[in-house]
């Protein structure tokens, strides 16, 4: 059995641990609340902040922040991260005292291109010992996700959509356009309800 | 024969997890696999249960939950990007398709992993028979993109060029250079083609 897992601990795993282990560019309110450390391992952004987060947010084992080095995510205070996916090329940001739940991806990008020969291209480049350099450029659009939003399971949020304040996302809803402020959003792809 | 022993596994360099590979796996050269944890469900008795092909990424979060008669097929400069493969049948992915995150491709819309423990001897997989003609379940043609969060059930079949669109779920063919898109989903047709 591998002794260092022994040694260190279940700590990490359970938000217990040192906070101030997290690249200087990751910003943290007072009293921040981050379950596990490798909800960060996927950070590769050369932003500073590259994450935000405002006082009092809680970050779950679920959620993954997985940003390109162009990637920034600002998260406002008192809100509830348990599950969301942050897939970010540009700017993603999360008002205060909102709740996002399990298996929720955010993604501010594609992150392929429609075209299918430029696609061929592109999957060659990620292939494992592949060029990245030779990937085709990709579109990004920043998410505005407004204060009180709840975000329910498995809801999709993509490019470029803005959420206006206190709208509620049900589980499983694919949200492609803007969502007015109040409205409440269901379906894939979402209506109004 | 090709068995599955967990004791006398084969191991990849960079495992964080000591569950070893099936021996019926097939690895090809420049291929990456990031954890054999991906076999944690795996009971897959076929001559080959997985073969990855060359230059193919199969990232955290992949798991083949194959039953004994499962089998799945990946062509090369493929990306799965933590998907979660649960069949007992044939999955048949060609070259340089794209599967996002989050995305579920089953046989059964209500599956769980296959039993692990106990599998009964009488229940291994009759070799050879029909090998070469077996059918795929679901089928993922070369470039196609899924996106993540979709689902694929039971006679998906996702055209050359094909796209699922992120959340989409699919249980019948999407045509060459078409898009499926939506739940229930409705087929359109792909402004940008092969030319
Ligand atoms: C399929 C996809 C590529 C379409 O992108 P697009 O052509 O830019 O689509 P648009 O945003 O212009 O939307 C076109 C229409 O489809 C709808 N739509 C877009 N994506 C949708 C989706 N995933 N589900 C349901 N409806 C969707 C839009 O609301 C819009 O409908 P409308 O014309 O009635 O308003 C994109 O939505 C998608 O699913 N991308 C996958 C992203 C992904 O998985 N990335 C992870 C990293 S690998």
């Amino acid at each position: 059995m591998s002794g260092t897992s022994a040694t260190i601990g279940y700590g990490h795993l359970r938000g217990d641990w040192d906070y101030g282990d997290l690249p200087a560019s990751i910003h943290l309110g007072q009293g921040c609340w981050i379950e596990r450390r490798d909800s960060f391992e996927r950070c590769r952004s050369q932003r500073d902040p590259a994450v935000l987060l405002g006082n009092r947010v809680q970050v779950y084992t679920w959620a993954t922040f997985n940003l390109e080095p162009t990637g920034q995510v600002e998260v406002g205070e008192d809100s509830i991260l348990v599950g969301p996916v942050f897939m970010c090329a540009d700017r993603i940001q999360v008002g205060k005292r909102v709740v996002i739940s399990y298996q929720v991806t955010l993604a501010d990008s594609d992150f392929h291109p429609m075209d299918p020969l430029l696609r061929e291209q592109d999957a060659r480049a990620v292939a494992p010992g592949g060029d990245l350099s030779k990937r085709p450029p990709y579109q990004s659009a920043p998410i505005v996700i407004g204060d009180d939003v709840w975000i329910g399971i498995g809801a999709l949020i993509l490019k470029g959509v803005r959420i206006g304040a206190g709208a509620r996302i049900g589980a499983g809803a694919v949200i492609s356009r803007d969502v007015p402020a109040g409205c409440v959003m269901e379906g894939n792809p979402a209506r109004p309800q | 024969m090709m068995r599955n022993h967990p004791a006398d596994h084969r191991q990849l360099e960079h495992d964080w997890y000591d569950g070893g590979l099936p021996d019926n796996v097939r690895l090809d050269e420049g291929c990456w696999l990031h954890s054999s944890y991906a076999f944690l469900h795996y009971a897959s008795q076929r001559p080959c249960g997985v073969s990855i092909g060359k230059a193919s990424g199969i990232y955290r979060g992949t798991f083949f939950n194959l039953g004994l008669q499962g089998e799945v097929r990946i062509g090369h400069y493929c990306t799965l990007r933590g998907v979660i493969i649960n069949t007992n049948g044939l999955v048949d992915i060609d070259d340089y398709a794209l599967i996002a995150h989050q995305v579920v491709i089953s046989d059964a819309a209500s599956a769980i992993p296959p039993a692990r423990s106990n599998r009964k001897e009488s229940e291994v997989a009759p070799e050879a028979a029909g090998e070469t003609t077996r059918q795929p379940t679901i089928r993922i043609g070369r470039n196609a993109w899924i996106g993540c969060g979709a689902v694929l059930l039971a006679g998906a079949d996702i055209g050359m060029d094909a796209i699922v669109a992120a959340g989409s779920s699919v249980n019948g063919p999407v045509p060459a250079g078409t898009l499926a898109i939506g739940n229930p989903y409705q087929l359109r047709p792909l402004k940008q083609q092969r030319s």
